[in-house]
C-alpha cells in the first residue's frame, strides 16, 4: 500500500569561519574610461553564482548594468585573497568587500563631479542608468564614461582596494560559551512523501522551502540554491552512503553510490523571507549551506507521518523502512 | 532601500559559456609536450612502507618518472595542521598516495602505475570511532594528540538538575549518520607547468586558490610569489575541493621533469582523493514542560574524523554549537568529539557538522510534540529563536532572526489534510 505523509524540518546555520578566526575578504576595483568597471577578488565561483552577485553589487553602486562589470576571480597572480568559497560566506563577506571597494573607488569621482557640476557636496551626486549627475537636476548630468575620462586626465585615479572582516569570538574550551558565528541564517522546509509499505521505497512528492536570506540579491539564484540544496538533502536522507569494508570503499562509482537524478527531484516551491541583516551587503546573508539542512528532517518526519515508523539512521533505505514496519507490526501483535 | 540591479533576476555571467559548452574546466586545458600523471594509492588502511620497486615500471617505454615520498621537499599539507603527506611512506587510510608516475600518455602512466611493487608492513587498523577514542588505543597522530580524540568541546549552560526536574516529557534516542561523498560531477583535474619566469603555474578547480598556492609553495619550497594558482571553471565543490587533492603532486611532477603535467582523476580515483562528510553518532535526551517549552537537553556527538584532521575540529565545533537546533533551551549539556580512525578522512561538506545534528534535533522535536499532544508546527513556534534569544553558547541573537516568519509562510501547508491516493 502507498501511504502519504507530510513532515516539517527547521534549521539554523552560523555563517563564516567563526570562532574568532579572522574571516577576511578583499577586493580591488577599477572604474574605466568608458564607464565600465572591473572587480578583482580571490573568491572562487564554485557554481553558486558569486561572480554574478559581485557584478550586481558593483553595477548597483555605479548605476550600470551587471553586464557592464568584469568580475575576474581566483587567480593568485592577479586577485587579492578573499578566503575560501565555503562556510556560506562569499555573498556576505566578499560581497561586503566588493561593496566597500566600489564605494571607495567612486568616492573620488563623486567629489570631482560635484566640483564639475558646481554642487557643493558629493552627496548631491548620483550615478544612474550610465549617467553621473546632480540629484534632482536633469540638466546637470554627463555620461559616466565621459566624467571618468575627464577625471582621470585631471589626475584622479578611480581604483581601490578594500577588505571586510566578519565578527565572531572563540568559544571557551571548558564551557563552550562565546559568540562563535555571525550572522546566523534560518529556514524551514516541508516535505510530502509517499511510502510504499510493500517495497519500503520512499518517493518525495513535494518540498516547500522557506529560507531567511536577509535580502535576496538575485531571486533566481536564491531559488537555484534552494533547488540544489533540497535535492542534495534528499540524497542525504534517502540514497547516499559510502559503503566501507575495512576502510576500503565498496561503491566508488555512480552505478553503486546513488545520488538523486532528475527523476528523483520532486516539485520544489522555494520562498524566502527578507529581514535585512544590517552587517550584510544590502542586508544580505548567505544561503549556500542552509538550503540543504532542513530537507533531511522534513523527509524523515514525513515518513513517520505516513507510516508511523521513526528512522534514526541515515539513509532511510527501503530495507530499514521494511524492517521498521515489521518491528512495528510485531509490537502491535 | 530601493535598488535596481541588486534584487533583480540579472542573468548569470557564466550562463552563455556553459550553455554553449565554451566554459573551460581543468580537464579541458592541455599544453604541447605535456606528460600525464597517475597516482599509486595504498590498498591498506594502516601500514608502513618498507620498499617501493619501480624497476618494471621504468622499463616501460614512455615512462618519464616515478616519484615517492623521498622526492617531496616538504612532505606535508593540511588545512588546520599539516598532518597529511603529499606522498606517504606511512599509510593511515586506503587511498593514501604512495607513488606517482609521469608518462607520455595516460595509458602508459596507468600501465606503469600497475607495475609498481610496494612492500607494506601491515599495521592494526581501527574503524569504529567509539573504540578508537578509548585511551588504551594507540594514537594515529601522536604528534597532535596522545589519544585518537582530536577534539572535544563541552558546552555547559544552566543546570541539568533543574532542567530535568521541570521536564514533564523526555525523549531519549540515538541517531546515526553515514559517510557521504560530495559526488561533484567533475572529477579532480590539474594542469601544472613552469612558465617562462620559472614560476609554477597550476590551473585547477578549487574552492580557495590562495590556500592551494600556499600549500604548493610550502611543499615545493617556492615563494608564494613564484606560484600562480589559476582557477578554471569549477564543476561542483560542496566542500570536497577544500583540501589539496592532486595540486601538489602535479606541480612536483612538473618541477622534477621540467615539463607540463596533466592529471585527471577517474571517478573511482576521485572517491579516494577528497574528504567525506563526517558520520556521526548522536546520543540525545531532550525534555519539555507541559506547556510545550523545551527545558533541558543533553547530547553527546561523536564524529569520525578518519585518517587526517582536515577540518574536523571546526566541523565538530559546529555540530556542538548547532546541536540544540534553532530553539531556546535554558539547560544544556553538549559534548562533541572528533576521533581519528583508519577510515577515509572526513572534512568540509555543505552543512559542515550542522547538517548531521538536524536529523537528531528535529526528530526529537516531532517525538516530543507527539508525547505532548501538540502539532509539530506548534512545538516549533513555542520554542524558536527570536531577536533577543540566547543560544546554548550564551550568544544573544541581536538581529535578523526571522524563523517565526519562515514558519508562518509554511504553516498553511500543515493546516490541511494530506490527500491519500
Amino acid at each position: 500500500m502507498k501511504k502519504r505523509g507530510i513532515g516539517l524540518g527547521c534549521a539554523w546555520y552560523g555563517t563564516g569561519y567563526g570562532n574568532g578566526f579572522p574571516d577576511v575578504s578583499s577586493a580591488f576595483v577599477e572604474i574605466h574610461d568608458d564607464g565600465s568597471a572591473t572587480v578583482l577578488t580571490g573568491a572562487v565561483d564554485v557554481g553558486q553564482g558569486s561572480n554574478s552577485i559581485f557584478a550586481q553589487i558593483a553595477a548597483e553602486e555605479l548605476g550600470l548594468r551587471a553586464e557592464d562589470i568584469c568580475v575576474n576571480t581566483a587567480d593568485t597572480d592577479v586577485t587579492p585573497d578573499s578566503g575560501t568559497s565555503a562556510a556560506t560566506r562569499q555573498t556576505y563577506n566578499t560581497g561586503n568587500a566588493v561593496l566597500k571597494a566600489v564605494r571607495q573607488a567612486k568616492s573620488r569621482l563623486l567629489i570631482y563631479a560635484a566640483r564639475e557640476f558646481s554642487c557643493p557636496t558629493p552627496e548631491g551626486i548620483e550615478l544612474k542608468s550610465g549617467y553621473i549627475g546632480v540629484k534632482g537636476d536633469p540638466s546637470r548630468r554627463m555620461i559616466l564614461g565621459d566624467m571618468v575620462f575627464k577625471a582621470r586626465l585631471n589626475g584622479e585615479r578611480l581604483i581601490s582596494a578594500e577588505s571586510s572582516t566578519a565578527r565572531s569570538t572563540p568559544v571557551d574550551l571548558t564551557t563552550g560559551q562565546g559568540a562563535p558565528y555571525w550572522p546566523y541564517s534560518f529556514g524551514c522546509q516541508a516535505a510530502e512523501v509517499e511510502v510504499d509499505t510493500e517495497t519500503g521505497k520512499v518517493k518525495v512528492l513535494k518540498v516547500i522551502a522557506v529560507h531567511d536570506v536577509g535580502k535576496a540579491l538575485n531571486p533566481t539564484q536564491v531559488e537555484g540554491q534552494i533547488a540544489g540544496g533540497v535535492t542534495q538533502g534528499i540524497g542525504y536522507a534517502l540514497l547516499e552512503e559510502l559503503e566501507l569494508q575495512k576502510g576500503m570503499i565498496k561503491n566508488p562509482a555512480f552505478s553503486s553510490y546513488l545520488i538523486p537524478t532528475a527523476l528523483d527531484v520532486p516539485k520544489i516551491e522555494a520562498y524566502f523571507v527578507e529581514e535585512a541583516e544590517e552587517s550584510g551587503p544590502y542586508g544580505a546573508k548567505g544561503l549556500g549551506e542552509p538550503a540543504m539542512l532542513p530537507t533531511v528532517a522534513a523527509v524523515i518526519n514525513a515518513i513517520d507521518d505516513a507510516v508511523g515508523v521513526r528512522i534514526t539512521s541515515l539513509p532511510a533505505t527501503p530495507e530499514k523502512i521494511l524492517q521498521a514496519l515489521a518491528e512495528k507490526k510485531e509490537e502491535l501483535g | 532601500m530601493k535598488t535596481e540591479v541588486v534584487g533583480s533576476r540579472a542573468l548569470r555571467e557564466d550562463s552563455w559559456g556553459k550553455v554553449f559548452g565554451q566554459t573551460k574546466f581543468p580537464a579541458d586545458v592541455n599544453l604541447p609536450n605535456q606528460i600525464y600523471g597517475v597516482v599509486v594509492r595504498s590498498p591498506h588502511p594502516h601500514a608502513r612502507i618498507l620498499n617501493i620497486n619501480s624497476e618494471e615500471a621504468m622499463k616501460l617505454e614512455g615512462v618519464a618518472v616515478v616519484l615517492t615520498a623521498n622526492d617531496v621537499p616538504h612532505n606535508s599539507h593540511g588545512v588546520l595542521f599539516r598532518d597529511q603527506p603529499v606522498i606517504a611512506d606511512y599509510v593511515r587510510m586506503v587511498g593514501d598516495p604512495v607513488a606517482v608516475v609521469g608518462g607520455e600518455t595516460m595509458e602508459i602512466a596507468r600501465e606503469a602505475a600497475e607495475r609498481i611493487r610496494v612492500d607494506y608492513e601491515i599495521l592494526p587498523a581501527i574503524f569504529d570511532p567509539e573504540e578508537a577514542m578509548k585511551p588504551e588505543v594507540p594514537p594515529l597522530h601522536p604528534e597532535l594528540q596522545s589519544t585518537n580524540v582530536l577534539y572535544h568541546l563541552p558546552i555547559r549552560r544552566g543546570s541539568m538538575e533543574e532542567g530535568w526536574a521541570k521536564a514533564d516529557v523526555v525523549v531519549e534516542q540515538v541517531y546515526k549518520t553515514q559517510h557521504v561523498d560530495h559526488a561533484f560531477l567533475q572529477p579532480e583535474a590539474v594542469l601544472a607547468y613552469l612558465d617562462e619566469r620559472g614560476h609554477m603555474v597550476v590551473q585547477t578547480a578549487t574552492q580557495y586558490a590562495h590556500y592551494d598556492r600556499g600549500e604548493i609553495a610550502h611543499a615545493l619550497g617556492f615563494r608564494y610569489s613564484q606560484v600562480q594558482v589559476k582557477t578554471l571553471a569549477v564543476g561542483g565543490a560542496f566542500g570536497g575541493r577544500e583540501d589539496i587533492s592532486l595540486q601538489i603532486i602535479a606541480a612536483l611532477l612538473a618541477l622534477k621533469t621540467q615539463r607540463p603535467v596533466k592529471m585527471e582523476n577517474t571517478r573511482e580515483e576521485s572517491f579516494y582523493s577528497h574528504s567525506k562528510r563526517h558520520p556521526m553518532t548522536m546520543y540525545y535526551k531532550t525534555g519539555a514542560a507541559k506547556d510545550g517549552k523545551l527545558v533541558a537537553m543533553q547530547a553527546k556527538i561523536i564524529g569520525d574524523a578518519g585518517a587526517y584532521s582536515s577540518w574536523s575540529i571546526n566541523v565538530l565545533r559546529k555540530s556542538a554549537v548547532h546541536a540544540t537546533g534553532p530553539y531556546e533551551i535554558p539547560n544544556v549539556e553538549i559534548d562533541s568529539f572528533a576521533v581519528f580512525t583508519n577510515n577515509p578522512y572526513t572534512g568540509a561538506m555543505r552543512g559542515f557538522g550542522a547538517a548531521q545534528t538536524v536529523l537528531a534535533y528535529e526528530s526529537q522535536m516531532d517525538l516530543l510534540a507527539k508525547k505532548l499532544g501538540i502539532s509539530p508546527l506548534e512545538i516549533r513556534l513555542r520554542n524558536c529563536f527570536q531577536v533577543g534569544s540566547i543560544t546554548a553558547t550564551g550568544q544573544e541573537l541581536t538581529s535578523s532572526v526571522p524563523l517565526d516568519q519562515c514558519l508562518a509562510k509554511i504553516a498553511p501547508y500543515f493546516r490541511r489534510e494530506v490527500e491519500t491516493p
